[in-house]
């Protein structure tokens, strides 16, 4: 609906497109990175939606194509940096519940750093490890860590205290306590903690990505392309991928994965 | 079936002071064996093992942090071999704390715990607990649930199926081990959680007002199972409650608690043979002479606990098969 208002208007009044890019604009860009030329965008005649002329770039597979790529560097970093994410903030979750202490100590400073925009790691990120994986990797466990730490450690907190006891009593005692008692009994937490980590770890990821050039380009390098060359179809194109990506991932993902364990447990 | 030995149930202790008759009820003592579920499907469940599950508690001290006034002061306690002992007593009166104090999940202040003649020095299965809101794992199906402690002993997985098996066959779910907890009524959850007790095939047993929850039919039927149970097994319990009717259908020997400090009251000796009729009046009367005994300790928390205002109510409904004394407080 919006979307047709949005295409109606543009086709009356004419705006141009290299400032304000209509749907199919849109569409066009998305898919001329994945490497279909289409021209959706252009006016209605003979031969639409197919691209009137070909232009000089060569064809390729659709797998070959930027977004694809852009989109399995991101993937890839992703997966691994989230992986460091859940280690951490798992740990200091876990340590932060045992130890009071530390969890005077370092519970403050969590929150207030979990106000911080993760970009905001960049610069140090930058001169601490260079223009490197390394450093997308930094900005993107920093930007994450936080949040799982801290709903670790309330999600341990909140598990009943009857279930240790009757861990112990059953004979569950030392290691065998966490792994077959408080573990299980924490899982509603730590699904929420994952899930909650996963929309820091990706919005962090993007940022660091927007603003590192680094050999391998992901998508937020494809946002930052766009801008280079000024196509702001491709811009809006990458920013709804971007947050396409990110809902997917969360719905079919980690939203499952806490609708799971909720039935399980006869929660909600 | 079993053979029971049906003998003539007697009144003694309380009963005989009060100058009841004795008498025999052997209608209901048949009824009752009738039930019994065959000895097979105990066999594997439960070692009857001889010289284990007696229970001494010996000047008990207990206080909370920095509080005044003691939970429990001066607990002394025997609970012998294959005895079925249940404490009463007011809500807040520290029943719990005395099961936690048994179960080793808490430290006394004072006084030792001792188990068949060793020092209790935390939780541990020979001493299995069943809790007040049953405290099963709600990530398990019932029969994980009965089978997580016998996983933990490192049994193997064959024997411990068996032994699930038989476990909640015993307590009547032998359809239910799929089961997730929350798929399971409350009177479901306590017999998983009695089963998954008795499993471990535990020296004593000890029970947090187990059946508090559920509905009086639910709680009749599963006064029966339990005493069905003891019977078979020969388990010592240790049961808690703050309901007389409970108490007198389960017990040999009822111990009353008092409130603020819980110290022992009075000790009543049920000398029923089991199983028993829980219709008999015989069981009505004997719920009414042990209500009047403890009523006169009710009143007095009640008094202390409101002031002076608060004024006796009339003897109401005398002859009830339960009276709560929590309820009223
Ligand atoms: N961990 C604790 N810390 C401080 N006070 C406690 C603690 N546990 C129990 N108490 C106090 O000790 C008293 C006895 O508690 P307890 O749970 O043993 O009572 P109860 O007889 O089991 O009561 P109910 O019938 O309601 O279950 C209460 O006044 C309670 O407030
Ligand atoms: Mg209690």
């Amino acid at each position: 609906m919006v979307l047709s208002i949005w295409e109606g208007a543009y086709r009356v009044i004419g705006w141009r497109s290299w400032v304000f890019p209509a749907p199919s604009h849109v569409v066009d860009a998305t898919l001329g990175m994945l490497n279909v030329r289409t021209g959706f965008g252009e006016g209605i005649g003979a031969g639409w939606p197919f691209a009137k002329e070909q232009s000089g770039r060569e064809e390729g597979s659709w797998y070959g194509s930027p977004l694809i790529r852009a989109q399995v560097v991101s993937g890839v970093r992703l997966v691994f940096g989230f992986s460091l994410s859940i280690v951490f903030g798992g740990v200091l979750g876990l340590l932060m519940w045992r130890w009071e202490g530390l969890d005077k100590l370092l519970g403050p400073l969590f929150l207030g750093l979990q106000t911080l925009p993760s970009v905001c790691w960049v610069p140090l990120a930058i001169l601490v490890f260079g223009i490197n994986e390394t450093g997308i990797l930094f900005v993107l466990v920093m930007g994450s860590f936080f949040a799982i730490a801290i709903a670790l450690r309330d999600g341990l907190k909140q598990i009943p205290p009857i279930y240790q006891r009757a861990g112990l009593m059953l004979g569950a005692a030392g290691w065998r306590l966490y792994r077959y008692v408080l573990l299980p009994a924490s899982l509603p937490a730590l699904a929420g903690s994952l899930r909650q980590g996963f929309s820091f770890a990706w919005r962090s990821l993007m940022g660091a990505e927007l603003i590192f050039a680094v050999k391998k380009q992901g998508l937020g390098y494809q946002l930052a392309m766009g801008r280079e060359t000024a196509d702001v179809a491709q811009v809006v194109a990458v920013m709804i991928v971007m947050v396409v990506v990110g809902m997917v991932v969360d719905r079919w993902g980690f939203a499952k994965l806490q609708e799971r364990v909720q039935a399980r447990f006869g929660l909600g | 079936m079993f053979a029971l030995p049906i003998e003539n149930y007697q009144l003694k202790g309380l009963g005989e002071r009060r100058g009841m008759e004795a008498g025999a009820v052997r209608s209901g003592e048949l009824k009752a064996a009738r039930r019994l579920a065959p000895a097979e499907l105990l066999r594997g469940v439960v070692r009857r093992e001889v010289g284990r599950g007696m229970l001494e508690m010996r000047g008990i001290e207990k206080r909370f942090n920095s509080s005044r006034v003691a939970v429990l002061t001066g607990i002394s306690l025997e609970v012998k071999r294959g005895e079925f002992v249940v404490v009463v007593g007011p809500s807040g009166c520290g029943k719990t704390t005395l099961l936690n104090l048994a179960g080793g999940m808490v430290k006394p202040d004072g006084g030792e715990v001792m188990l068949d003649g060793k020092a209790v020095e935390g939780p541990g299965p020979e001493r299995a607990m069943v809790f007040q809101d049953h405290g099963l794992f709600p990530w398990l199906t019932a029969a994980s649930n009965i089978e997580f402690g016998l996983r933990m002993l490192g049994m193997r997985r064959r024997e411990r199926r068996d032994r699930v098996e038989a476990a909640l066959r015993m307590v009547h779910l032998g359809n239910f081990g799929e089961k997730l907890v929350h798929e399971l009524s409350g009177g479901m959850k306590q017999r998983v959680a009695i089963a998954r007790a008795m499993v471990m095939d535990p020296a004593v047993l000890l029970m947090d007002e187990p059946f508090a929850a559920l509905d009086a039919q639910t709680r009749t039927l599963l006064h029966g199972q339990l005493q069905e149970l003891w019977i078979q097994t020969k388990k010592t319990i240790l049961f808690v409650t703050h309901s007389v009717g409970e108490a007198v259908r389960l017990a040999d020997r009822i111990i009353v608690l008092s409130a603020y400090p819980g110290r022992i009251r009075r000790e009543i000796r049920v000398e029923l043979s089991h199983p028993r009729d829980f219709d008999s009046p015989q069981i009505s009367e004997l719920v009414r002479l042990v209500r009047t005994e403890i009523e006169e300790e009710v009143n007095r928390v009640n008094r202390e606990m409101a002031g002076d205002e608060w004024k006796p109510a009339a003897s109401a409904h005398l002859g009830d098969g339960f009276v709560d004394l929590g309820g009223s407080i």
